[in-house]
């Protein structure tokens, strides 16, 4: 589900439309944080997607806390 | 006369978002008694490793109608706000453009849909700023954050870019609702479908969760796709907040 990319972050295999990968992601990370409304893009508000510490990239999303702790 | 405001680059991972700050900055503008503020809409700017951003490189505009006198009072206001509420690290942009005076809109509306996919430079925004004649200016950080405040205006100017901030609320009995009910709302200008067609009348629509519009030729529109799997005699569905991801 995860990768570690070339600038050593994890980013999420699934790429950016991945609705249900991101939501089984999510309930099994213990610090999903969902993000202001206005930049909730997914239905299901627990999903990775929806995650203040997602970060969007070209391709994907980047874990932010993955730079803050072991990850999720 | 009518003004554009548009902030970038305001919060970290920690802090209030962009769009919650450029809520407080339209109503201060009304509590200050400087005119009426209109809907926050959101622009998506492209994403680059090259370019920083937390976490998803997006803008705020708001529309305002305003007395003339109270230009230079609004963009003092609008400065030392950014001064004092951005977050820490963050790299604020205000730009802000009356209209009425705006020569060459469709420059600004060019440099706005440059920045959805290409890497911009603050000199360039800076040197179309000026061009112009428009106020853009930086307030902290490397002040990276003018790229998508003028970005921002030019594609709010456009009309067809970006979400409204908010979710819209609807009295709804079991879900359900009507297109003429939501056509009533304030917010909402008009109903139409994915594919573009309007959408009027009674036709019963089922509503998702947290449903939002987005800007379509200058309106504030509620898409809407056919319903699937839902009991006789409805119609239409809100659009899934994951097919509104690509306004």
């Amino acid at each position: 589900m995860w990768q570690i990319n070339a600038y050593g972050e994890k980013e999420f295999l699934g790429g950016s439309e991945d609705w249900g990968g991101a939501v089984l992601a999510a309930a099994q990370c213990h610090l999903f944080r969902p993000d202001v409304e206005e930049e909730m893009v997914a239905d299901e508000v627990i999903s990775c997607y929806n995650c203040r510490y997602r970060r969007w990239t070209a391709a994907s999303f980047t874990c932010s806390m993955h730079e803050r702790t072991s990850g999720c | 006369m009518r003004i554009l405001i548009c902030i970038d680059d305001t919060d970290n991972l920690e802090s209030r978002g962009t769009g919650a700050l450029a809520s407080q900055m339209a109503e201060e503008l009304e509590e200050n008694g400087w005119g009426k503020s209109s809907f926050i809409t959101r622009h998506q700017l492209f994403v680059h490793p090259d370019i920083p951003y937390t976490s998803h490189n997006s803008s705020m505009c708001f529309a305002a109608d305003i007395d003339d006198i109270y230009l230079e009072s609004i963009i003092g206001y609008a400065s030392d706000f950014l001064v004092r509420e951005s977050a820490v690290g963050s790299d604020p942009g205000l730009c802000v453009v009356t209209l009425d005076r705006l020569e060459s809109p469709d420059l600004l509306i060019a440099f706005g849909r440059k920045a959805k996919e290409s890497v911009l430079t603050m000199e360039e925004a800076y040197d179309l700023a000026e061009h112009l004649g428009i106020h853009l200016s930086d307030h902290g950080g490397t002040g990276q954050g003018i790229i998508g405040a003028l970005a921002g205006i030019g594609l709010r100017l456009s009309g067809n870019d970006g979400r409204l901030k908010g979710a819209i609320k609807i009295k709804a009995l079991n879900g359900m609702t009507s297109v003429d009910d939501i056509c009533a709302l304030p917010e909402v200008d008009e109903v139409r479908s994915l594919c573009g067609a309007e959408v009027k009348g009674p036709d019963v629509v089922k509503l998702g969760e947290k449903p939002k519009t987005v800007l379509l030729d200058g309106k504030s529109v509620f898409l809407v796709v056919p319903a699937e799997g839902a009991a006789d005699g409805v119609h239409w569905q809100s659009c899934p907040r994951q097919l509104l991801k690509k306004y």
